[in-house]
């Protein structure tokens, strides 16, 4: 084997680890929902506490992958689908730290209703959210993993619920809001529902991520759940 | 045909057909305005009994930088020097096909091959100045090339060949020099400013900085997309990145084994740049340009 064939055999197994730790963080992230949306939904302290930590571990490969990226680029300048797979890490980087922080402010009013009244109709809708948005982040992963496009352009669909259960939230809380101790918790609780709207909206961005990894296209899928990529008569 | 000289071809007409070989996806990114300086069909430049490449049919555009890359022995290199007619200075060279420049063939019987390349002017891999003065490897050149002008006009010459090429400021002091005395990078500017004193209409170079550091390498670059105001450049490099940086179209060459069990060169794909370089449209060239080549 020609030594250039080596230092690009060298090359790809490095993307391949960065590849490896970077869908690590979302694998963190849709286990982080779980926890959290449990926590928010029975007042679990300690589950709430275990995201915050988990969510530190999360900021810490963000800054790590950030470097391993940037050496990659000046030591082997990649092209063509190596460059398409360099950039969609580096986007997908910032995706996965941010579901952690949504994670992370779910929890957070887990700890502020601490004490606090809860209304459960509106717990099952976020508990109906989590259930909606998680199967979001596993069907991008395996979109991802399999490099396939038809799983991707699912994802727009699949964010409708969790956009149509978002802005019911707000009428929820309406109903709730003569009751003072109410109103507190449910206050917080519709920045838990926008946290796990925002989530839904990171599912889509990967899947996005991923459509442009296959087509070389960069395009925004469109909220009826079709996109332009298929028509491109270039494509 | 009749006698053509290329002084002729020059003036005769302008050829504004859109690049060959180009899909619908190349057209988006390059404008369809751009006429073709150089054209070639079906060229195949033979050395002796072995096709060195085959059927090549490439339209490179007006003002603007055209690359050709692949590995060794892909054909780039005798591609670029079939379009000045340089290939004819190799014994046993010998060009099939057609090459125009502005609608001629500068293959045809009458034409005058010093005269093509007057008018596409080349520079090399490594700097070549002539074993003289700054000056005269600008003057003397022109010279021989038929300037007739004044002394004043020359010195005008001078000094603007040798601003084109940004050498000027770094030289002025000390034209009497030897070429010699000055480093890679610059004797590769003083080439390209000799290259420029005969007034070309393109400019073709072959690796024309894989003799220099970094620093001498950006200065060249930056000289180039200056050139390509006024000049055509084609481009010769190893270095893909290279390409990337400077060109808007690129040509991917590669080899393949003939019939005969000759390796021989042929034109993969020839995109706009960034389209070959973030997703190219053939998988040999996404082979090449990510190191999974061969």
């Amino acid at each position: 084997m020609t030594s250039a064939q080596d230092t690009n055999l060298h090359f790809h197994q490095e993307l391949e680890s960065l590849e490896h730790t970077v869908l690590g963080m979302v694998n963190r992230a849709e286990h982080m929902v779980e926890m959290a949306v449990d926590s928010v939904t029975t007042g679990n302290l300690e589950l709430a506490d275990r995201v915050i930590t988990i969510d530190e571990d999360i900021d810490k490969t963000y800054f790590e992958v950030h470097q391993m990226w940037t050496t990659l680029m000046a030591r082997f300048q990649p092209l063509g689908s190596d460059l398409r797979k360099m950039s969609v890490l580096l986007q997908l980087n910032a995706t996965f730290e941010r579901m952690g922080d949504q994670c992370v402010n779910i929890a957070r009013v887990t700890q502020q209703n601490d004490g606090l009244p809860r209304v459960e109709r509106i717990c099952d809708q976020i508990q109906e959210m989590g259930d909606l948005v998680r199967p979001m982040i596993r069907t991008s992963i395996e979109a991802y993993l399999r490099q396939d496009l038809d799983e991707a352009r699912l994802l727009p669909a699949m964010d409708q619920p969790v956009d149509r259960l978002n802005a019911n939230m707000f009428k929820e809380i309406v109903a709730v809001a003569s009751d003072p101790q109410m109103l507190e918790w449910a206050t917080k609780i519709m920045m838990a529902s926008r946290a796990l709207e925002r989530i839904g909206d990171q599912a889509v961005d990967f899947a996005e991520q991923t459509a442009y990894l296959i087509t070389g296209k960069r395009a925004e899928f469109v909220e009826t759940g079709l996109d332009k990529l298929g028509d491109d008569p270039d494509g | 045909m009749t006698e053509t000289t290329t002084e002729e071809i020059v003036t005769q007409s302008s050829d504004t057909e859109p690049a060959l070989e180009q899909t619908p996806d190349d057209r988006q990114r390059v404008d369809d305005d751009v006429p073709n300086v150089i054209r070639t069909r079906a060229m195949n430049v033979f050395y002796g009994d072995f096709r060195a490449v085959a059927d090549v049919s490439l339209g490179f555009a007006t003002n603007q930088i055209s690359a050709l890359i692949g590995p060794s022995g892909c054909g780039k290199s005798t591609v670029l020097r079939s379009l000045n007619r340089m290939n004819d200075l190799i014994i046993g060279a010998r060009t099939e096909g057609e090459v125009h420049y502005h609608g001629e063939n500068i293959y045809a019987d009458g034409i005058d091959p010093v005269r093509v390349r007057r008018t596409i002017g080349m520079v090399f891999q490594k700097p070549n100045p002539f074993p003289k003065s700054i000056h005269e490897n600008i003057a003397w050149g022109a010279k021989v090339n038929g300037f007739k002008g004044s002394k004043l006009e020359m010195e005008d010459l001078v000094e603007q060949a040798l601003r084109s090429a940004a050498l000027w400021d770094e030289v002025k002091d000390k034209l009497g020099e030897s070429g010699y005395s000055l480093s890679g990078g610059q004797q590769q500017r003083l080439c390209i400013a000799r290259a420029i004193a005969t007034k070309p209409d393109v400019i073709l170079m072959d690796e024309p900085c894989s003799a220099l550091d970094p620093i001498a390498t950006l200065r060249i670059e930056e000289l180039m997309l200056e050139l390509k105001r006024e000049y055509s450049i084609i481009i010769v490099t190893h270095n893909m990145q290279q390409a990337a940086r400077v060109s808007d179209k690129t040509a991917f060459f590669n080899v393949k084994l003939s019939e005969e069990g000759m390796r021989t060169g042929h034109m993969v794909e020839y995109s706009p740049t960034e389209k070959l370089f973030t997703s190219p449209r053939e998988t040999e060239t996404e082979d090449y340009i990510t190191g999974r080549f061969g």
